[in-house]
């Protein structure tokens, strides 16, 4: 067998046959839920529902491609154990930070707070004027 | 490397080593991508307000960009399918077509830019800008490296010994999982910047 057929008949890609008409269709999908992503924005919804809409379309349009386009449809069990590793990863980061992001108010972080979580490091700092005159400039 | 350990790649996970290594890639940039959105996240809830896209951006430049770059993503999916065939003429047509259309997205990536440089807005104008400018920067950084690689797949199949090399057809297949994945970045990335 022939360098050129051997690769033509390479046992690891037999299950990425390509099938074009499946392409075309993904194609034609993606391009409709672009118009539709576009249209929906164009509705004035309110925020919440507008970004929870425009994300799960974007969703959809994403687990196309990688479903068809990237052969996971049908690829060995090992690829989509990772991705499962990564995403855990990613949706902890998000969360993470996402929380962080509502928990930790303008108050927790203001002057008067961080001096109570941490009086020694405040007591070295300089004392603070007890009022911003108009000559000097207002701290931030 | 020799003869052997070519043709017959080594595949105890059932995967070629080299696709094997690129979905591993693939999963770093995630995370790199997760990182930015978290952080696209975080800047916009403390915000006190964030523009609407329709009123910072130019949103029917970036709709022909988020076309281009799905149609992109089906030429190199048929380039890969005429590899497979072993049809030299039809994968140099639509590895030439995923180029052109590369080379359309930067183009008008490049044109909102200077309309956007012009107004003398840039990254240190707001939080809003600069995470805009961070991140689609950062995607059309990888738009120019799949560039240079599916180039590198084109001038390769003018080679006859690299066409006829059983590893060609393995690397259209990791190029073309590149070039998806930097589609799904900007799926996600025109409706958060562009209309959400």
């Amino acid at each position: 067998m022939s360098k050129q057929t051997a690769a033509a008949h390479d046992p690891a890609h037999d299950e990425h046959r390509p099938n074009v008409k499946l392409y075309i269709g993904v194609f034609a999908a993606l391009l409709f839920f672009t118009g539709l992503t576009v249209a929906v924005s164009r509705l004035h919804l309110p925020r919440p529902q507008a970004i929870a809409l425009g994300l799960t379309i974007a969703g959809i349009k994403a687990a196309l491609v990688a479903a068809v386009f990237m052969h996971l449809w049908g690829e060995k069990k090992l690829i989509p154990k990772i991705l499962i590793g990564v995403a855990i990863f990613a949706v902890t980061l998000v969360v993470i930070d996402v929380l962080d992001g509502i928990w930790l108010t303008p108050q927790d972080t203001s002057r008067m707070a961080v001096a109570d979580q941490h009086p020694d490091e405040s007591a070295a700092e300089p004392p603070a004027p007890a009022k911003p005159t108009a000559a000097a400039p207002e701290a931030k | 490397m020799n003869a052997t350990a070519i043709e017959n790649p080594d595949t105890h996970s059932g995967i070629s080593n080299a696709k094997l290594g690129v979905w591993l890639f693939l999963a770093s940039e995630i995370m790199l991508f997760a990182t930015l959105f978290t952080t696209y996240i975080v800047l916009r809830l403390s915000a006190t307000s964030w523009p609407w896209g329709w009123d910072a951006l130019n949103v029917p430049l970036a709709t022909l960009n988020t076309v281009i770059l799905i149609s992109s993503s089906v030429t190199i999916v048929m380039a890969y399918a005429r590899a497979y065939d072993r049809d030299v003429r039809g994968f140099r047509l639509w590895m030439a077509l995923t180029l052109a259309l590369s080379f359309g997205f930067l183009i008008v990536k490049a044109f909102e830019y200077g309309h956007e440089f012009s107004k003398g807005i840039g990254p240190s104008t707001s939080v809003f800008y600069a995470v805009y400018f961070t991140m689609t920067g950062l995607h059309g950084i990888h738009i120019i490296g799949g560039i240079i690689v599916n180039s590198v797949l084109l001038y390769m199949s003018f080679v006859q010994e690299d066409w006829e090399n059983p590893l060609f057809l393995g690397r259209v297949e990791g190029a073309g999982l590149y070039w998806h994945f930097v589609d799904i970045v900007w799926i996600f990335l025109f409706p958060a910047l562009y209309l959400l």
